[in-house]
């Protein structure tokens, strides 16, 4: 693989490099025939960026799948080429922007495979040549499933606009609620709770219709998302003047920005939202998270019924748009998601390491889950043999699946559909109750995870942690979300025969392990389940138990149909 | 004791020296400063200042006599051992006056010979400081034994180059290496950090370059934390001249160039490190 960027293209080149330094701590690096693609997600998974660099933005681009000698095939040759680098390392090479743009003529990047090395060299006035050899990680695609043209509200303004109003907002500012009406937008900070009106200073900005190149807005709602990666994501748009593009829908959905430059890249940026209490199940889509590229998909879900801590951060997380069954997932890698949905799932780079506790099958699974995202269609192909190996993926066999999900299927009542792999306890699991198994339970361990150290556990929107198990087998296919702090948009959608299952009560999510339970929850700070997005799948019968607890047994779906009346 | 009178008795003293701006001084030793103490030579060429730290690095500040405009010294040489960070905050006691366009203070130095303590006296707009350093007993110095017949390679080049290089080489790297050779790369700085490897470059064709003689092809460690004080000298100077003998022993000379457009030298000499494997990262 070898593309040589010239100087006057450094400089976006540079400052893509510190937008995602300071969304992620590693710059996720692909070069796919499309172009170089350098993706990152942060820690807590509610944030997800991607660079796409066309070939007509380098002088010269090989990303390798060319290869014909020796019969190597390009994928072979790609598959060497699936890496992450430390945002450390990479910083070291891009650290003064200023320089870069006053000395550097052009950068050559290059892979060194015998040595496992990524090799970038500065070619300097003056005949100097810096040439950094950066230690890499090989990983699997980080992937974030989202949908940009189903969202009903798009605006459209120049990066400066919103750069102007950023900047009323303190500095300390966490997150920020966006609000939608056709005849005006509004921008105010998000206080989470509101302790003594007297210390709290509210902030409130008023924008016109026709401040925008467009504003579309097809559903009025408010969403809430994080401020400074907003402002990470501003950073970049101001240095290359180029409108950014805004794509939502509601609370608990992810939103997206993109910045676009026609022919030579491309930037999109999925930010959760925080899902909203009175949420209605309009959620359920898929991508409840928009974030996180999980691709952890489904053993995702096993492992999150682990409970286990296990703090997928670095799993990928896939992010299953998918909605029970649609298969929405734009982009999704097909992978594990197999579950009976078909899922989009994204593959996700995802860390082994978060994966201890997923099962062996499903960290097969995962692996292979990282494929060309441009074809994930949905995995309903693979799913089935996915879904096997995954385990996660409830439809597969219900009472396999069940098992699979280990954990989680414990506290899914429901045989087999209620794969909920929420292994992330307790917050996804309130909605879980029945299905979402595999993915969303992992996606909710993420989001869990995530939520937990944003927000004291809000969700934020939408993991999508669709168990779209379910549907084939039975297994209801919750979508879970995090409980916790209602972000998560949650897939859910149960199934029919979710409603049927009885649910688990108490916290369905919660892995069967309690430990696990206690980490999520610490780290979740009690958001209340009321936001769970428990009745959105479930109907608001459900909803009203569940926002009782948080974490707790959100009810979730069908879930005791007892307790639904 | 501190008499100024007896400062002005230019015979009680073995050396007098005058100069009207004391940051020509000041600034020289601060690009030497990385230890306390500094050994002071006066002969009737000027001043050498030398630091030294673990035996293993020496650098020298020379000013010479022409700097000054007033400079006796009745012995053949003087030599003792001060404090340099409080000789620094002496010389700089009116403060530093970075912008230069601040008014200089003007300096006079006596020493009045083996344990006398080294007396300065500072005037700015009409304030005076009387300011008396004990002076310790000077301790041999190294003696790197760096003469010009052993020197292998040799690059004089500009420092504007260099001075980035530096600033950005990787912390987390315990050495840096240095390549010299006649043939490319021709003259290369790497460092093997937690990050992976970082190799600068130089061509010879470069124009920052102005002489290259390099005869064989060498490349020694020297450790990081022995060269990073030599960063301070870069960024004074104008240009710098790499040697390397047949020892690796590594020479770095600066020519800086002071406000009133006099040049001094500063010189660093660093042992090289013996590694026994190679470190690669």
């Amino acid at each position: 693989m070898k593309c040589v960027v010239p100087g006057v293209n450094l400089k976006v080149f540079g400052r893509a490099i510190h937008s995602l330094a300071k969304i992620g701590d590693e710059v996720y690096f692909e070069p796919l025939e499309q172009g170089l693609s350098l993706r990152t997600v942060n820690s807590s998974r509610s944030a997800y960026a991607c660079f796409l660099f066309f070939p007509s933005y380098f002088q010269h681009y090989d990303d390798g799948s060319r290869e014909d000698e020796a019969g190597r095939n390009s994928e072979e040759e790609e598959e060497g080429l699936r890496c992450k680098i430390t945002v450390k390392s990479i910083m070291a090479v891009f650290r003064s922007l200023s320089t870069i743009e006053k000395t550097v003529e052009k950068c050559k990047i290059s892979h060194n495979a015998r040595e496992a090395r990524l090799v970038f060299e500065l070619h300097c006035r003056h005949g100097i040549v810096k040439t950094h050899n950066l230690a890499y990680i090989e990983c699997e695609t980080l992937q974030a499933i989202f949908s940009k043209d189903m969202c009903p509200n798009k605006l459209s303004a120049p990066s400066k606009l919103f750069c102007d109003v950023v900047v009323n907002f303190q500095t300390t500012q966490e997150e920020i609620t966006l609000t939608v009406r056709p005849e005006s937008l509004s921008l105010k900070n998000y206080v989470e709770d509101e302790p003594d009106p007297n210390k709290v200073v509210h902030t409130e900005l008023n924008l016109a219709p026709e401040e925008f190149d467009l504003y579309q807005v097809g559903v009025d709602t408010d969403i809430t998302f994080c401020l400074k990666e907003l402002r990470a994501i501003l950073a970049f748009g101001e240095t290359t003047g180029l409108p950014i593009n805004i794509n939502f829908e509601s609370a608990g959905r992810p939103v997206t920005f993109c910045i676009d430059s026609d022919q030579t890249f491309e930037a999109n940026f999925v930010l959760a939202t925080l899902a909203d209490v009175d949420q209605s199940s309009s959620q359920m889509p898929a991508s409840q998270r928009s974030q996180q590229a999980a691709s952890t998909s489904q053993h995702h879900a096993k492992h999150a019924a682990n409970s286990k801590q296990h703090k997928a951060k670095d799993v990928s997380v896939k992010k299953e748009s998918k909605r029970k069954e649609s298969t929405k997932t734009d982009r999704h890698r097909d992978q594990e998601l197999n579950r009976n949905q078909p899922q989009p799932s994204s593959s996700a780079a995802n860390d082994v390491d978060n994966m201890a506790d997923i099962s062996a099958e499903e960290f097969a699974a995962a692996m292979e889950a990282e494929e060309d995202w441009e074809t994930e269609e949905q995995t309903e192909n693979n799913p089935q043999d996915r879904i096997t190996d995954q385990q996660t993926l409830q439809g597969a066999e219900t009472d396999d699946t069940t098992q699979k999900e280990g954990r989680v299927t414990e506290t899914n009542t429901s045989p087999g559909e209620t794969k909920r792999k929420e292994g992330r306890v307790t917050e996804t699991d309130t909605n879980l109750q029945g299905g979402w198994l595999g993915k969303s339970l992992h996606e909710e361990r993420e989001v869990e995870e995530e939520e937990g150290e944003e927000e004291e556990g809000r969700n934020r929107g939408g993991l999508k942690l669709n168990g779209a198990e379910g549907r084939s087998s039975s297994s209801p296919v919750i979508p879970v979300q995090c409980p916790s702090s209602g972000k998560s948009s949650l897939l859910l959608f149960a199934d029919e025969d979710i409603w049927s299952k009885p649910k688990r009560e108490g916290p369905c999510l919660q892995p069967l392990d309690d430990d696990d339970n206690d980490d999520l929850d610490e780290t979740i700070p009690g958001t209340p389940p009321a936001k769970k997005f428990r009745s959105l799948f479930f109907g608001s019968s459900q909803k009203a138990s569940q926002s009782t607890q948080p974490q707790q047994n959100n009810t979730v779906l069908a879930a005791e149909t007892d307790e639904e009346d | 004791m501190l008499s100024t009178q007896q400062a002005d008795d230019d015979s009680a003293n073995v050396f007098v020296a005058k100069l009207d701006n004391a940051r020509n001084v000041s600034n020289i030793l601060k690009a030497i400063h990385f230890k306390d103490t500094a050994t002071v030579f006066v002969t009737s060429q000027g001043l050498k200042v030398t630091v030294e730290d673990a035996k293993c690095v020496q650098a020298n500040a020379f000013i010479q006599a022409a700097v000054f405009h007033h400079f006796v010294l009745t012995q053949d040489q003087a030599t003792f051992k001060v404090n340099l960070s409080v000789l620094i905050e002496c010389l700089t006691i009116f403060g530093s006056g970075a912008g230069g366009s601040t008014a200089a203070a003007s300096l006079k130095m006596c020493y009045a010979g083996y344990g006398s303590p080294l007396v300065l006296m500072l005037e700015e707009d009409g304030v005076l400081t009387d300011c008396s350093l004990k002076t310790l007993e000077p301790d041999e110095v190294l003696d790197f034994d760096f003469c010009s017949t052993n020197v292998i390679n040799k690059i004089i080049m500009k420092s504007e180059c260099l001075k980035e290089v530096f600033n950005e080489l990787d912390t987390s790297s315990d050495i840096l290496q240095i390549l010299m050779s006649p043939d490319a790369p021709f003259l290369q700085l790497s460092t093997f950090g937690n990050a992976g490897s970082t190799h600068s470059s130089f061509s010879k064709e470069s124009d920052m370059v102005e002489a290259f003689q390099c005869t064989q092809t060498q490349s020694n460690r020297y450790k990081m934390q022995l060269l990073r004080p030599s960063s301070k000298a870069l960024a004074l100077s104008a240009r710098i001249s790499i040697r390397t003998d047949a020892r690796g022993f590594l020479s770095l000379q600066y020519m800086i160039r002071n406000d009133d457009g006099q040049v001094c030298f500063v010189e660093f000499f660093c042992a090289p490190d013996e590694e026994m494997e190679e470190p690669d990262h």
